[in-house]
């Protein structure tokens, strides 16, 4: 606070806290630095000794990513931009019913008092501590007896599960600020609570609306233990599909690291644009409106 | 206990000054209140002596040594907020010694320290509570307690009651001038609230504009400010302020037909060849509607009200709405003389809203 | 005025039902998708794990009672794996609420280009696990990995990281904690933050130090907040698995995997299904007992202020 008041073991102080910073970020932003110089690296750069800082850019990676030049026809790109429709698609209209459900329980959760509300709370919350792996012993029996394995039907379900919990809970939260004299003078005025919950309430949480959405985006567009047992060929989403990138000559290091900075693009602009609310998503809304 | 001094203290805040040249001297155990509207660098002053803002230039002396470089926690200082400032997460009891543990005092003697300040303020029950669980002007108590349980050489005090209900107010500020002087410890206290300054203060420092306007006793303040800011700032309802226009034999007020003179209302000699404009300044208290008719000049009389056992008038000049006491017998009705007591005249040079008729502090 | 009251009391009725339909039709989607997803698979689990039985050959199921349990809490392996994920989670956490709660505080401060520093730092835990797995397999490669040679440039050893049991433990740990801790400086500067000035400066005036400052009053301030954290985190590390599967593949041999990763192979590779739905069994009972003390705990924290 003042910057006059100094001593020798202040300085040394500040000076041992500024080293620290740099090294930590250092360790923070130097793997993604090399994971993004890494994506336009050709095979023969990728493996230099020393590596090299400086190299023609190849963009084979990028290409086979989005199944487009040269690239698209090697070996190990086969299949890869597909896996990138569907990751779209799982994760879009995932991400769409989880928050449209989340927000239909989420508004309920914020309003209405009814028998056994605490515990559907805890029950909504404990599935975001589940282990994916858990329950995957079990859907990957049931998923082949109902014919949703290797489907993106299938993985949509999976994932407005993985989500719903997330959306309700952080919907709940937003709800809670509005407040209960919006519905209470609509139904004054003799308009139904459905009337007012959906002509007033939930145009006051679009921004709500909004970041949940975003939230819920992130965490399918990312997802990989479900995507990765419950498909086989068809189905497969981004994070999958590389997982398995190695063909006759070993993994495909360029177009892993190509898919990565792909993976991380949307994420960056969602998580920009829902940063204010991010504690409330991390947090399943535990931590939200403090 | 310390003697404290500013000399030429003056904080810029990137290009504003919120102090301009301070100075100023607290005697030991002197009790002082910085009073000013809101923004007049009291405030800042007072956390400049804290040690929580720094100085851009001048000095800040304790006991004439300069504290300048010492941190607030190296000052032996001890300060009560606006806003509660307990630590939420510690008891009562806990909030109190927190100081002392600080510091490192020997527990039988934070034992012992604590007993008395619990003694002092009364806070047996409250010891083991949480600050959430106590009403706000408790939790100011607590507050104070902690500021004095370790003989601070000074007492800080940066608007302690203004958070605090208006009721609960009147008895903290009884306690707190009784703790004061019971303990005799050198005090300085902010406040915008006048009353709160003229009850509790040994010497008021009238702060406008980052500068001291004026530095007396409570009462010389009222009676004898020095400018029109001074005037106009202390007392209520507010002083109040007349152009004066010269005219043949006197000085008249405004544009109404009433003429100050020397042989009936005491206008002082001098007033009369003035060659600068002046304004008179009256409080309300000195203008009194009386019984009789409106002689010579005579000014309209508006309105009668009473705000309890007292009855005022207000009355125009120019555009400007004046207050009076009414003193009529025959309560009813507009009818009346105004008169001014002589003994409250008050002149200002019109142009620096200085006081010219050798009042006080000059 | 008894047919006022009767008017009155069937519009009460009127409006009650009409809630109890709202809550009814708006809880029941998600409700049926959590039972569907969530209970009934749980409660199969349960189910299968008294058989010998395997997703393979789905005919034959043999009831075994407790045999699968039996086997697995006897098996020196799983203990093993038990062991690891401890190790592992015990580093985690430590590395990250140390750094996390370090760095966060340091970055509570307001200063220029504050929020470009803190959108750049997040950025780990923006990317998919299964990435952030491969991206540290490939720096971490032996021979042509970035950070043997940057060990090497500096006259170091190069490690052979994730050929060896404990550099392996270690890379996995310090990937996890790239990944986590930018989540732990956000959630310790939002705490940090959210203490009133006023409470510092009233600390620096009762004469503590800066650190009987961060000691006494900001950390035990921020206690509620952090504690979420650093269960959040627990409970994730512990279940960690897309990680392992890209970083290490559970080796060498099978020294690098967690009990996660141990029902995947058992129930994938192996396709025991009966064995890996007991595992799964005891892997839920251990989170959700876990996650039930710790809420309780924080619970707790909350009442008291």
């Amino acid at each position: 606070m003042n910057a006059s008041r100094t001593s020798a073991i202040d300085v040394a102080t500040r000076w041992i806290i500024f080293a620290l910073l740099i090294a930590y970020t250092l360790y923070n932003i130097g793997p993604i630095f090399w994971l993004v110089l890494s994506s336009l690296k050709s095979r023969m750069d990728l493996f230099s000794m020393p590596p090299k800082l400086f190299f023609t850019p190849d963009l084979s990676g990028y290409q086979s990513v989005f199944g487009v030049g040269s690239a698209k026809d090697s070996a190990s790109a086969v299949g890869v931009f597909d896996s990138l429709v569907n990751s779209v698609i799982v994760s879009v209209s995932g991400t769409t019913l989880a928050v449209f459900f989340g927000t239909l329980a989420g508004y309920v959760c914020s309003r209405f008092n009814f028998i056994g509300k605490g515990d559907f709370m805890f029950f909504v919350l404990s599935t975001r501590m589940l282990p994916p792996v858990a329950v995957l012993v079990f859907y990957h029996l049931m998923f082949a007896r109902l014919g949703l394995a290797d489907t993106r039907f299938g993985l949509v379900l999976v994932s407005i599960f993985a989500n719903v919990g997330l959306a309700t809970w952080i919907m709940k939260g937003f709800f809670d600020g509005v407040p209960k004299e919006v519905e209470q003078i609509a139904i004054v005025n003799g308009y139904t609570r459905m009337y007012a919950f959906t002509r007033l309430v939930l145009p006051m949480v679009r921004g709500g609306i909004a970041a949940t959405a975003g939230f819920c985006f992130i965490f399918a567009w990312n997802e990989f233990a479900f995507a990765s047992i419950l498909t086989t060929t068809q189905a497969k989403t981004l994070p999958v599909k590389i997982s398995a990138a190695s063909g006759a000559t070993g993994i495909e290091w360029t177009q892993i690291c190509a898919a990565g900075v792909v993976l991380i693009v949307p994420v960056l602009i969602f998580f920009y644009l829902i940063r204010k609310h991010l504690l409330m998503g991390m947090t399943f809304g535990v931590l939200g409106r403090r | 206990m310390a003697e404290i001094s500013l000399k030429n203290l003056t904080v810029d805040f990137a290009g504003f000054k919120a102090v301009d040249d301070v100075s100023l001297t607290v005697k030991d155990g002197e009790f002082v209140v910085y009073l000013g509207p809101s923004g007049c660098g009291k405030t800042t002053t007072l956390r400049c002596i804290a040690g929580l803002v720094n100085a851009t230039s001048g000095d800040v002396l304790f006991d004439g040594k300069r504290v300048n470089e010492l941190s607030a926690s190296e000052r032996n200082i001890a300060m009560v907020f606006q806003f509660v400032s307990l630590y939420p997460h510690l008891k009562i009891r806990e909030n109190i010694v927190f100081p002392l543990k600080a510091r490192g005092v020997p527990r039988a003697e934070i034992a012992r320290k604590l007993d008395w300040v619990t003694d002092v303020f009364k806070l047996g029950d409250e010891l083991d509570r949480y600050p959430s669980a106590l009403p706000p002007g408790a939790r100011q108590k607590v507050a104070l307690a902690r500021a004095v349980i370790r003989d601070p050489a000074v007492l800080l005090l940066d608007e302690p009651l203004s958070a605090i209900d208006e009721q609960f107010r009147e008895e903290m500020r009884w306690e707190l001038g009784h703790l004061q002087r019971q303990l005799g410890v050198t005090t300085i206290y902010v406040t915008h609230d006048q009353r709160e300054a003229m009850s509790l203060a040994d010497r008021i420092v009238l702060m406008n504009n980052s500068r001291i306007v004026q530095i007396s006793e409570p009462d010389r303040i009222f009676f004898d400010p020095v400018d029109i800011f001074a005037g106009q700032f202390i007392g209520s309802p507010s002083m109040n302020l007349i152009d004066l226009v010269p005219v043949s034999g006197g000085l008249r007020l405004g544009d109404s037909d009433v003429t100050l003179t020397v042989d009936h209302h005491d206008l002082p000699e001098w007033a009369l060849s003035s060659r600068k404009p002046l304004k008179l300044g009256v409080r309300p208290l000195n203008v009194h509607l009386v019984d009789g008719p409106q002689g010579g000049g005579s000014i309209p009389v508006d309105d009668v009200f009473s705000v309890g056992r007292e009855r005022f008038f207000t009355f125009t000049v120019g555009d400007n709405v004046y207050q009076g006491v009414d003193k009529r017998t025959n309560r009813s009705g507009t009818e009346g003389r105004v008169s001014f007591d002589p003994a409250g005249l008050l002149f200002f040079d019109a142009a620096t809203g200085r006081r010219v008729d050798g009042g006080a502090a000059e | 005025m008894t047919d006022h009251g009767h008017t009155a009391r069937q519009a009460e009725l009127k409006r009650r039902s009409s809630g109890r339909l709202m809550i009814f039709g708006f809880l029941s989607p998600t409700l049926a998708i959590l039972l569907f997803m969530v209970a009934y698979p749980i409660f199969s689990l349960v189910y299968y794990s008294f058989f010998n039985f395997s997703a393979l050959r789905q005919t034959t199921m043999k009831p075994v009672g407790l045999k699968n349990y039996e086997f697995l809490l006897t098996d020196p392996a799983l203990w093993e794996r038990f062991v690891f994920t401890g190790k592992f989670v015990f580093i985690c956490v430590a590395l990250q609420m140390l750094i996390g709660i370090f760095v966060g505080y340091q970055l509570q401060k307001n200063f220029r280009g504050r929020d470009i520093v803190f959108t750049l730092l997040m950025m780990p835990m923006m990317l998919s696990p299964v990435v952030v797995g491969f991206l540290w397999r490939y720096m971490l490669n032996s021979e042509w990995g970035i950070v043997n040679f940057l060990l090497s440039s500096v006259g170091l050893s190069k490690i052979d990281w994730l050929g060896q049991t404990t550099p392996a433990l270690w890379a996995a740990a310090a990937a996890d904690t790239w990944m986590w801790t930018p989540f732990i400086i956000l959630l310790a500067t939002a705490a940090f933050r959210g203490i009133p000035e006023t409470i510092y400066e009233a600390a620096e005036v009762d004469g503590a130090s800066p650190a009987y400052r961060f000691f006494r009053i900001t950390l035990p301030m921020s206690a509620p907040v952090l504690f979420i954290a650093l269960i959040l985190r627990l409970i994730d590390s512990f279940k960690q698995y897309d990680l392992f599967f890209a970083l290490t593949g559970g080796g060498p041999g099978s020294s690098t995997e967690t009990v996660s990763f141990a029902v995947a192979k058992t129930a994938f590779s192996y396709f025991y299904t009966g064995e890996a739905s007991a595992l799964a069994v005891i892997l839920l009972v251990i989170i959700i007992g876990l996650s039930m003390i710790l809420v309780r705990h924080l619970q707790k924290m909350g009442e008291k202020y």
